[in-house]
């Protein structure tokens, strides 16, 4: 087991028409020793090519990847002592699951086949699998060749284990079982992961730490609740959080910001956090709003809403709530979570309050994060966290 | 009213049963009448068949005569024709899917341009190189001589172990003959041209296997070797079967090859000989070459047999 270091590493492609293309630029990570760092992005981002590049099975640009402190750039995948697991699960179809899980020790050590089938039965024991060893992959279901695939790849004991999406090909439910028992099994066996997917919700759940790569440019390293409460950019805002954070487009006009619905009134200390800046992003979590029926806008961040569409999902509601007191098709409007037991009807009309510790502002050119929500008074605020 | 209706339906629909398979009959008439035509001259004598339509059964003068002269006839080229067959099968199979292997689920530059040579070697034509191919296997290279050394003396085997000239094979006692040096040129060729279109065919199926299991294996420290030898090679055996019925086929019923490079009688293969066999001043005996034609037919039929489950696997995968 080793600490597994990314330092500058940049993946160029070379397109058939000679155009370069960087699909990941000049990305930089630590990860120590028995971390859990799930890579996330949207599709296209980079996040499999990392994977690949550290797996041996894609060569590194620029830049340098350590294992443990030594360098392995040059390192053939069979000598990084890696195992990964896909998200097709890449099973070989001719052998049983017992062969499938034996292939590793068999090609890359010189275990005798005695030792080797111990191994096996013992890790096909901790993945509870011990009944299908006979069984060819075709005749498994998904969530069985999931688990065939995880003990092959926790049988070769490596330092590292990489994981591309390894749940996406799974149903809803087993996936959310695969989650918990992926987590425990990671913490138990204590192996440095990288873990892809385009999921933010796994990426939240499962991580020690969550890396959030956009367009091949690495936004932010962080712990999930770190990203979710002070995003480094607009970006890492939106991404992660579902539903996703309310922006606005304001124009800061000194103690207040306009925007084309509403204006917001600022604190001086806010006002000083985005001094120098004519116009700002505002953000705000859907879970920070509060929604009121039947009084009154109170004070000066609370807004007259009618309420557009209601999602109920049992414990809470996403509401869509649009400004003034109007709503239809060209009306834009933003989310707000509200209580489960709180029934809103559409039409209704609402006071929506948008506290200001609450709110994020960021740069409207380059999305960097001005203000982040103040985390002492979390608590008092928020009543969803 | 609806009964009338349809009855009438039924009976438009019989009608159209009836010339669908007055159709196919035709069809399978169409198919059958020459192999049936050639069983039934196959049986007769010579008498019997001279004078009479060919079609008809073999009702007076029948005889497996015929049969039994033809197979005695073309004993050595049968046996000629599987020594030269199956190694070339085998061999064209197996480079085939090394080749194509090699240039489909290994990346490295400049695979397009050597791939494109491979298909460039399907369309050249047996006829363009006759000339060629003789004077390679007559002039250049001395396999003739190093044959004749070796049925001399036997065959070292890289030094690791001795082939001798003469050996017991199922109670049998086999030997090279100085004319199989002409045989062993013939696989070799057979298997030179035979491994394009293998290599393409057995390429069609490395394409569908998953890049990810192959580079799961990498992962699993397989080498390149091992990785073909363990997962590339148990996957093709669909294929195999289709390259094996196709080749043997091919090679089986070349003819103009062999008559280019077996200029020797003792080393004819069967396609050889049978275009000698019923022929004689007095006339062509059609009885025998009947028969002769089906002997030489039947172990294309065989194969096709044998394989033949693997082979609709390999053709629907």
């Amino acid at each position: 087991m080793a600490e597994l270091t990314l330092d500058s590493v940049t993946k160029i492609f070379t397109d058939d028409d000679g155009s370069d293309i960087i699909a990941v630029d000049d990305v930089n990570v630590d990860i120590p020793d028995g971390e859990f760092l799930v890579l996330v992005g949207p599709s296209g981002c980079g996040k499999s090519t990392t994977l690949r590049m550290i797996a041996g099975l894609e060569t590194i640009t620029d830049g340098e990847i350590r294992l443990g402190g030594e360098r392995i750039n040059e390192q053939p995948p069979a000598e990084r002592n890696i195992a990964m697991v896909f998200q097709s699960y890449a099973l070989y179809p001719h052998m049983t699951v017992k062969q499938n899980m034996s292939f590793g020790l068999e090609e890359s050590t010189d275990m005798p086949d005695e030792k080797i089938s111990e191994v096996v039965t013992e890790s096909a024991a901790m993945m509870g699998i011990e009944e299908l060893l006979d069984r060819k992959p075709s005749e498994l279901s998904g969530g069985q060749q999931q688990r065939v695939a995880l003990g092959r790849a926790i049988v070769r004991d490596p330092e590292v284990f990489l994981m591309d999406e390894p749940l996406s090909n799974l149903d809803a439910k087993l996936r959310s079982t695969m989650r918990t028992e992926l987590q425990r099994l990671q913490e138990d066996l204590g192996v440095t992961t990288v873990y892809v997917t385009h999921d933010q919700t796994e990426a939240m759940t499962m991580s020690d730490r969550i890396a959030i790569l956009n367009d091949g440019v690495l936004q932010q390293v962080g712990t999930p609740l770190d990203c979710y409460h002070e995003p480094n950019n607009e970006f890492v805002a939106g991404f992660i959080g579902e539903p996703s954070m309310n922006f606005f487009e304001m124009s800061v006009e000194g103690d207040r910001l306009v925007g084309e619905q509403f204006t917001y009134p600022i604190s001086a200390a806010t006002q000083d956090a985005i001094e120098g800046h004519e116009n700002v992003t505002l953000g705000i979590r859907p879970g920070a709003i509060s929604v009121d029926v039947g009084s009154m806008p109170a004070d000066d961040h609370d807004f007259a809403t009618v309420v557009d569409v209601v999602e109920p999902m049992g414990d809470e509601e996403n509401v869509y709530l649009a400004f003034g007191d109007e709503r239809g098709d060209e009306i834009e409007t933003f989310v707000a979570t509200v209580g489960g037991m709180q029934r809103l009807d559409s039409g209704q009309t609402a006071v929506a309050h948008i506290p200001e510790s609450a709110i994020h502002l960021f740069d409207v050119t380059d999305g960097q994060a001005l203000k982040n929500r103040d985390l002492e008074d979390l608590d008092e605020k928020d009543p969803h966290l | 009213m609806s009964q009338n209706e349809s009855d009438g339906g039924l009976f438009e629909q019989s009608w159209s049963r009836i010339s669908l398979y007055a159709f196919l009959l035709g069809m399978v008439v169409f198919y059958l009448i020459p192999i049936e035509t050639g069983l039934a001259t196959s049986l007769k004598t010579q008498e019997a068949f001279t004078g009479r339509y060919p079609y008809l059964p073999p009702l007076q003068g029948a005889t497996f005569e015929w049969w039994s002269d033809a197979f005695f006839s073309l004993l050595d080229g049968l046996i000629n024709s599987l020594i030269l067959v199956i190694p070339a099968t085998v061999l064209s199979g197996l480079f085939g899917s090394m080749a194509a292997y090699g240039l489909t689920t290994i990346s490295w530059r400049g695979q397009v341009g050597i791939y494109s040579l491979f298909v460039a070697g399907i369309f050249i034509p047996y006829q363009a190189v006759l000339v060629p191919l003789t004077v390679f296997w007559y002039n250049i290279v001395p396999i003739q001589d190093w044959w004749l050394e070796s049925v001399a003396n036997g065959i070292s085997v890289f030094g690791l172990f001795e082939i001798p000239s003469t050996f017991m094979f199922l109670g049998w006692e086999l030997g090279f003959q100085p004319y199989h040096w002409q045989l062993i040129s013939l696989i070799i060729t057979h298997t030179a041209y035979g491994i394009p279109i293998c290599a393409l065919l057995f390429r069609a199926h490395y394409k569908k296997l998953p890049d990810e299991m192959v580079e799961a294996a990498r992962l699993d420290g397989a080498s390149i070797r091992r990785i073909y030898r363990r997962i590339i090679l148990p996957l093709s055996v669909p294929m195999f079967a289709v390259v094996f019925i196709y080749q043997f086929t091919q090679i089986w019923n070349d003819l103009l090859f062999a008559l280019i490079l077996v200029q020797n009688n003792e080393a004819a293969v069967v396609t050889q000989q049978l275009v000698d066999l019923g022929t004689s001043q007095s006339g062509t005996n059609f009885p025998l070459r009947m028969a002769g034609a089906f002997i030489a037919a039947l172990p294309t039929l065989l194969v096709y047999v044998v394989f033949g489950d693997k082979f609709a696997k390999g053709v629907a995968a």
